[in-house]
């Protein structure tokens, strides 16, 4: 465990490193790499002038609201799929035709009905997360070992007992697989319907640094939505892990 | 003696999935269960002997024929019967009193009352120290102990064993069907245990129900005249000898039914 730590820090240190010399020795124009001290030095503009945190609290925002959404309304959806056969046979069609485009594909149009503010990219977020979450939830249910709930329906258990004491439980790894993929579908939601559609939010000034060549305070905004899905998805990876033990 | 179970006339028959027709699993099946007998059905593999325990558990329906527990007509699980599975289908978030536990959850026990019965029984079947292993954590024989104790908390009047031992090892198995004798000698419920091992279905049994590959039905049932307390010197006298040649002749020569 030391060994892969050690080796996954030097990995980094040597990257860094490397960006901060080349620029420097000439190797490559830093009007197109930047260096890492000045991105040092951009964070701290952006953070003190009050642009890094409006624009993320929209982004996060626009998240936050998408995302909660997506599990709200997905989860129970996908294990009442997974329970009912006649409703997946009815619902599968449309959701399968939804997991197969892209979830951006479908931005013009929520532009069109709600407009260019947040709606817009909450909605994006809502599609792209709720898909899989719907998708891995059904199949933890349709996957619940057989013997389990012969086993309980034995000791008498009710169809709400069979449900709740053995197929929510047994299908919970599932449904983390589920909000896992869902998150990371999400991020990339809000940033890229920001860049398309939008007059803030991290996405946004992402393209209008991008186009103005500061290099340097878009690769701010870039590590910042990097840190935070790393962050969200080990959060979510560890509470798999411990229902896993 | 009293009738405790009665299997008259019972034929099960299943939907074949995909082809046309049905598949008979077993076929005009009678049967009396003394109280307190410990009654074992040995047969092939396919047989249909699990079906006919399922029957009892009213998990799965009779096609015809019926059966009748203490003069009732079983028509769903009950609380008078508690089943143990080959497969132990114990829960894996479960801890093994967790698991012991969850028959009575079910069966709505007190609260109070639930783990320190649980933490009993599953001290009984001899998993002191593994109170709160997960079943990842356990051996098979391990396990199957948790499957026992989750059967005997419940307090059922009747024990359905469908294969208990069938994914352990043949010295595991030994142990363990020595030790559920006496386990079931302390208060002697009536028990129908299903195996396709002849040497454990005549160890175990007041009498073993030989029945023949499929459609399953009874050759035979024949009743055991072995003292109990019985220990597993049991099986190297000339009388068990004798039992286990007359169903391996019934079965016919050459069965996978090992003994």
């Amino acid at each position: 465990m030391d060994k892969r730590l050690a080796i996954s820090t030097a990995s980094i240190a040597v990257f860094i490193a490397a960006w901060e010399v080349a620029p420097r020795l000439g190797l490559v124009d830093p009007f197109f790499t930047s260096r890492p001290t000045q991105v040092i030095v951009a964070a701290a503009d952006v953070v003190r002038s009050g642009t890094l945190l409006r624009d993320a609290a929209v982004s996060l925002s626009e998240f936050a609201i998408g995302f909660a959404l997506a599990v709200a309304i997905g989860v129970p959806l996908g294990l009442l799929l997974g329970t009912f056969e006649t409703l997946r046979l009815l619902l599968d069609p449309p959701i399968m035709a939804v997991y197969a485009t892209p979830q951006l594909a479908l931005l013009p149009i929520f532009v069109l009905w709600l407009g260019i503010g947040m709606s817009s990219k909450i909605a994006v977020v809502f599609l792209g997360a709720s898909i899989p979450i719907i998708v891995n939830c059904m199949a933890g249910v349709r996957h619940v070992d057989r013997p389990l709930v012969v086993a309980a329906r034995s000791f008498c258990a009710t169809r709400l007992d069979v449900f709740a004491r053995v197929i929510l439980p047994a299908s919970l790894p599932g449904v983390m697989i589920g909000i896992r993929l869902g998150l990371s579908r999400a991020v990339l939601g809000v940033v890229v319907a920001e860049m398309y559609v939008s007059q803030d939010g991290v996405g946004n000034q992402i393209m209008r640094l991008g186009s103005a060549f500061h290099v340097d305070r878009l690769l701010v905004y870039v590590l910042l939505v990097s840190t935070f899905g790393l962050a969200a998805t080990s959060a979510v990876r560890r509470i798999e892990e411990r229902i896993a033990r | 003696m009293t009738v405790h179970v009665r299997i008259e006339q019972l034929t099960v028959e299943y939907e074949k999935p995909r082809a046309q027709g049905r598949f008979v699993a077993v076929s005009d099946v009678n049967l009396d269960v003394g109280r307190g007998r410990f009654v074992t059905i040995v047969g092939p593999s396919g047989c249909g002997k699990s079906t006919v325990l399922l029957a009892v558990a009213g998990l799965t329906a009779p096609t015809r024929g019926r059966v009748i527990v203490d003069g009732k007509e079983v028509t769903g699980p009950g609380r008078d019967r508690a089943m143990v599975f080959q497969e132990f289908a114990l829960m894996p978030w479960r801890t093994a009193v967790e698991n012991v536990r969850f028959g009575l959850e079910l069966q709505r026990w007190s609260a109070d009352d639930q783990t320190a019965r649980a933490l009993r029984f599953v001290r009984l079947v001899g998993l002191q120290g593994f109170e709160h292993y997960r079943p990842g954590q356990l051996s098979g024989g391990m396990r199957q102990r948790v499957g026992i104790a989750r059967a005997l908390a419940v307090d059922p009047q009747i024990l359905l064993l469908d294969e208990p031992f069938g994914a352990l090892d043949a010295q595991t198995r030994e142990t363990m069907g020595d030790e559920l004798l006496g386990i079931w000698e302390q208060d002697k419920k009536t028990a129908l245990f299903v195996t396709h091992s002849i040497d454990e279905a005549v160890f175990l049994g007041d009498a073993v129900v030989v029945m023949s590959r499929s459609p399953g039905r009874v050759l035979e049932t024949i009743a055991i005249d072995l003292p109990r307390p019985r220990t597993i010197e049991v099986t190297d006298t000339t009388a068990f000898v004798e039992y286990r040649r007359r169903i391996r002749r019934l079965l016919g020569s050459g069965q996978e039914a090992h003994g």
